[in-house]
């Protein structure tokens, strides 16, 4: 108590003395904490700058290219598809000579391909000439350039895996940039660069004396550092506070790192365009972007009109507004000259040069949402999200720019012709027959509408696309089972342990007494197909589906073997893989390769195949899908295709046509393509009237080879009488040309030996067998 | 060892494929956008059911013999199509598996393989590229596929019997390596029969 009334006295006796003082301590404390303040902000706005610039120089999306085009003699493309090819690549009509060129004369074209670099080393630039003619290449050589057989454009990027800000842009290296660019922006930009401390008083002040003589803001002072730091911030207000925290942060910035470290972040971090939701950032990509070239392929008048376009990238966007930017790039041309980083005549010659920008971005982002879906999904497996978004990876796809303009056009073409069509939904797969690459994807009647995916997630009944399956497993019987083994097409009832009945019944209501069984197949007769189903067993149906590749349960009823197992088109793909490519699995894959940013390969997904029928029975039932195609409910394919094209295939039909399926392959494509509403209503299409005019419309726009798969060991093809069941000549009545597993012929005979022709050349056949 | 003969058949395969593969039967028919032969209308679709209308009423009044040629013969333009060899290689394939054999005689089989794949791509119905895939991946050590593609090479020979030898000998020595002795003996027996 007696302590704090003597301390309470002293000071009032010190007053006048203390007054002084305590005002001098008051300032010390005030200015104490405001050291403090200050170090402490200091130290957040260090963390903000370090964290920042550590973390931009990783954050860079993945790109997403389709499969490269590759040329040679006897490559399978028509003129207008390389045409279309070569302007999703970036390529420009002109004169064939310059990188990213092409000279087009009729069928006869000049490339001049730019070079690149594929996860298996350097593509070089070269020149080459060739000759599409009969939608084949012909007379291709290399013109410059290392010679070769076989030449593989760059291939079109046609997607990107974003960070959330969605900005883009493609890392550079401060010594794989051409020296006369960041030259360049220096000159343009901040001239004392590599001997300031972060801020250039002395730009300021002249910076400050113009804008007082103009009377407005001519002329930044701001150093590279600061615009640097400015991209920091999130918002573009201009605030004293703003100002002042932006000079601290460069400071801090030159501390911490060296002046290379910084130019470099620059130019990958620059803000120098937009394309849609996608900004471009940094000057390696907007070489890609404006030029469609490499940053180091540059030539001065580009890098002038990029530099220039730092300072208002759409005030000065040379697609928009030309004339604006032709007069920024000469400008800068000037301070070049000036600078002495170019001769007063090649600046001349730079200046008479036209902007010489690609007509249009290199590439739309996401103009195959369906197709990057799925390639998202195989991502998936190995990666995780945020390396896709952050590690510019590079991610080779199997897509097939022109099969998936194709299948695009075939969708938005042909569905609103068909009954009901608006409520119809579509989709459309399409992979590469012998290497189980899908080249094209559409999930909906919008290909451009990023929604539903109802190629991958669309698990409809698959309807009579089953019976192939049903028939294999009773063809390996080949002593219980040939194509001409009469099957009955009768009504029947079953009746399961719970009392409930089933009867099956023909689409058309029909019964035919007997059919040989390649008919049963190729007309789609449900009654047959069950009763052979019944007959080898569904445990043994199941084990060819689960062989072929389905891996979600499959039902025990005998409902089943016709078609209530519910796939979606690409898991139906998958299992007519094995099918199409006489018993062959084949992995469906949408991605050879990826790779990291510098080209170190991160995974290959590597061809794989895996024999799981005996490929004698799978040809049998090949015959019959051909016949399916020639003869059976696949016939009206050649209302829009060419006879010569052998084709293999099988429809399916759900219930009240609630499912349209048509599934089928020739020599080089096999494809499969659904109708359906998306409410699972009832339609009055059947697949040959609902997903055929799709998948054909889709065939007759790929020049590609027929159908024709070579006869396996242990076949033979023999003239029988399917009537009468009977080997006979060619000729004969009712005389087809089967094929059999050897031993599993008829032993009878008709006795009809066929016209004097058949006769003769069977009797040559025989010399050579 | 094993390796050893297993390179010895596979080279041989590959001698066989780039030697001269004059394969009888012709590739697989090119078919241009359209169809080339323009100036053929599609031919509507036939049908040989019995039920279908008028020849078959025509043929039942006529009471044709059973050694009568059938009016529409079944034959003509369409009709299920199978040839009894693949496809021969084209030169760009041809350079892309020399690159490959480079490769693999450097050691590096995953360099070969991509090679190959390419080749794959450009050849698909070829059975020497398969062989030749299968010999890549015995020089990875992965003889499961190696074993794989000696059967899809195989069932692309055909009635070519040096490439049927070839395969079925390769195939025998993937077997052997493999352990599956019997499999082995039985590829060869193949092999010798032919």
């Amino acid at each position: 108590m007696s302590k704090t009334t003597k301390s309470r006295k002293k000071p009032s006796k010190r007053q006048p003395k203390n007054q002084r003082s305590g005002l001098w301590r008051l300032l010390f404390r005030f200015a104490l904490l405001g050291l403090v303040v200050l170090a402490g902000w200091m130290v957040y706005l260090d963390a903000v700058v370090t964290s920042r610039f550590e973390g931009r120089r990783f954050e860079v999306p993945s790109r997403v290219y389709a499969r490269p085009l590759e040329l040679y003699d006897g490559a399978s493309v028509s003129a207008s598809g390389l045409a279309r090819e070569l302007e999703l690549a970036g390529y420009r009509s002109g004169n064939g000579v310059k990188p990213g060129t092409y000279r087009r004369n009729g069928g006869r074209f000049v490339i001049s391909a730019r070079g690149f670099l594929f996860p298996d080393g350097e593509e070089p630039r070269r020149r080459i000439s060739l000759v599409v003619s009969g939608d084949k290449v012909r007379s291709f050589s290399v013109v410059a350039g290392p010679k070769s057989p076989i030449v593989r454009l760059e291939p079109a990027q046609i997607g990107g895996i974003y960070p959330a800000h969605r900005e883009d842009r493609v890392l550079v290296q401060l010594e794989d940039v051409p020296e006369l660019l960041p030259n360049t922006l220096m000159a343009v930009e901040d001239r004392e660069f590599y001997s300031h401390f972060g801020l250039a008083p002395l730009s300021i002040a002249r910076a400050m004396l113009a804008n007082i003589k103009a009377g407005r803001v001519v002329q930044g002072g701001s150093t590279l550092t600061q615009q640097l730091v400015k991209n920091f911030f999130l918002t573009r207000e201009q605030t004293l506070v703003r100002k002042g925290n932006e000079a601290l942060m460069a400071i801090l910035l030159e501390l911490h790192y060296e002046k290379d470290d910084i130019l470099e972040t620059y130019l990958n971090e620059v803000y120098l365009g937009q394309a849609g939701v996608r900004s471009i950032h940094g000057f390696g990509l907007a070489s890609q972007f404006y030029f469609g070239e490499r940053l180091k392929d540059l030539a001065p008048h580009q890098m002038a009109l990029l530099v220039g376009m730092v300072k208002g990238p759409s005030y000065y966007n040379p697609r928009r507004h030309p004339k604006r930017a032709t007069a920024r790039r000469n400008l800068v041309l000037n301070e070049m000259t000036e600078a002495g980083l170019l001769s007063e005549q090649e600046a001349s010659d730079a200046k008479a040069k036209p902007l010489g920008v690609s007509g249009k971005p290199s590439f739309t982002d996401n103009r195959y949402p369906a197709y990057i879906d799925l390639v998202r999904r195989h991502l998936a497996r190995d990666y995780q999200e945020e390396d896709l978004q952050s590690e510019g990876l590079r991610i080779f796809t199997t897509l097939d720019p022109a099969v998936q303009h194709a299948s695009e056009t075939s969708v938005s073409k042909t569905l609103p012709k068909l009954p009901g069509s608006d409520a119809l939904e579509a989709a459309l797969v399409v992979t590469a027959k012998d290497t189980g690459e899908v080249l094209a994807l559409v999930g909906g009647k919008d290909p451009s509408f990023a929604g539903f995916n109802r190629a991958v997630d669309a698990k409809r009944p698959m309807g009579s696309l089953i019976k192939p399956f049903v028939y294999l497993a009773a063809l390996e019987q080949a002593d219980r089972y040939t194509l001409i083994t009469p099957v009955k097409d009768q009504a029947f009832t079953l009746e399961f342990d719970d009392g409930k009945l089933w009867q099956p019944k023909n689409f058309d209501k029909q019964e035919r007494g007997e059919v040989p069984l390649h008919r049963a197949l190729s007309k789609s007769y449900n009654l047959p197909a069950v009763r052979v189903g019944l007959d080898v067993g569904i445990p043994q149906v199941q084990e060819k589906l689960r062989a072929f590749g389905i891996t979600s349960p499959i039902s025990d009823y005998p409902s089943m073997l016709l078609g209530s197992v519910n796939l979606a088109p690409v898991d139906v793909a998958q299992l007519y893989q094995g099918l199409a490519t006489s018993g062959f699995n084949t992995p469906l894959r949408t991605i050879r390769e990826v790779t990291d940013a510098d080209n170190e390969p991160l995974s290959r997904y590597n061809l794989k195949v895996d024999q799981v029928a005996d490929p004698a029975a799978v040809h049998l039932v090949q015959y019959a899908m051909q016949e399916t195609m020639q003869e059976g409910t696949g016939r009206s394919a050649y209302y829009t295709l060419p006879d010569q094209l052998t084709l293999a295939g099988k429809t399916g039909t759900t219930d009240d046509g609630r499912d349209a399926w048509f599934a089928g392959f020739s020599g080089d494509l096999l494809a499969v393509a659904w109708v359906g509403r998306d409410d699972n209503g009832p339609t009055s299409l059947t697949g040959a009237s609902g997903a055929l005019p799709i998948w054909s419309t889709m065939m007759a726009q790929i020049p590609q080879h027929g159908f024709s798969p070579v006869m396996p060991d242990g076949v033979q093809y023999q003239w029988v009488d399917t009537e009468a069941n009977a080997l006979t000549g060619e000729g004969c009545q009712n005389a087809r040309l089967i094929p059999f597993v050897a031993g599993s012929e008829p032993d009878t005979h008709t006795g009809c030996n066929g016209d004097l022709g058949g006769q003769i050349r069977s009797w040559f056949e025989g010399l050579f067998r | 060892m094993r390796k050893v003969t297993i390179t010895h058949a596979a080279s041989f395969a590959l001698m066989l494929g780039l030697a001269g593969c004059s394969a009888p039967g012709g590739g697989s028919i090119y078919v241009p956008m359209g169809g080339g032969d323009q100036s053929k209308a599609p031919e509507p679709p036939r049908t040989s059911e019995p039920e279908t209308s008028e020849p078959q009423v025509w043929r039942k009044s006529e009471q044709p013999q059973a050694s009568e040629p059938a009016p529409a013969p079944e034959q003509p333009t369409r009709s299920p199509s199978y040839r009894e060899s693949g496809d021969e290689l084209p030169a760009a394939a041809v350079a892309l598996i020399r690159d490959a054999d480079q490769r693999l005689q450097q050691g590096d089989s995953a360099g070969a393989i991509s090679r190959l794949e390419r080749a794959q791509r450009v050849a698909p119905r070829s059975a020497e590229v398969y062989f030749k895939l299968a010999e890549a991946y015995v020089a990875g050590n992965n003889l499961g596929a190696a074993e794989q593609f000696t059967l899809k090479g195989l069932s692309l020979a055909g009635n070519d019997s040096r490439m049927q030898r070839s395969g079925w000998l390769l195939l025998a020595d993937i077997r052997r390596a493999r352990g599956n002795v019997a499999g082995a003996s039985q590829a060869e027996d193949r092999a010798r029969a032919l």
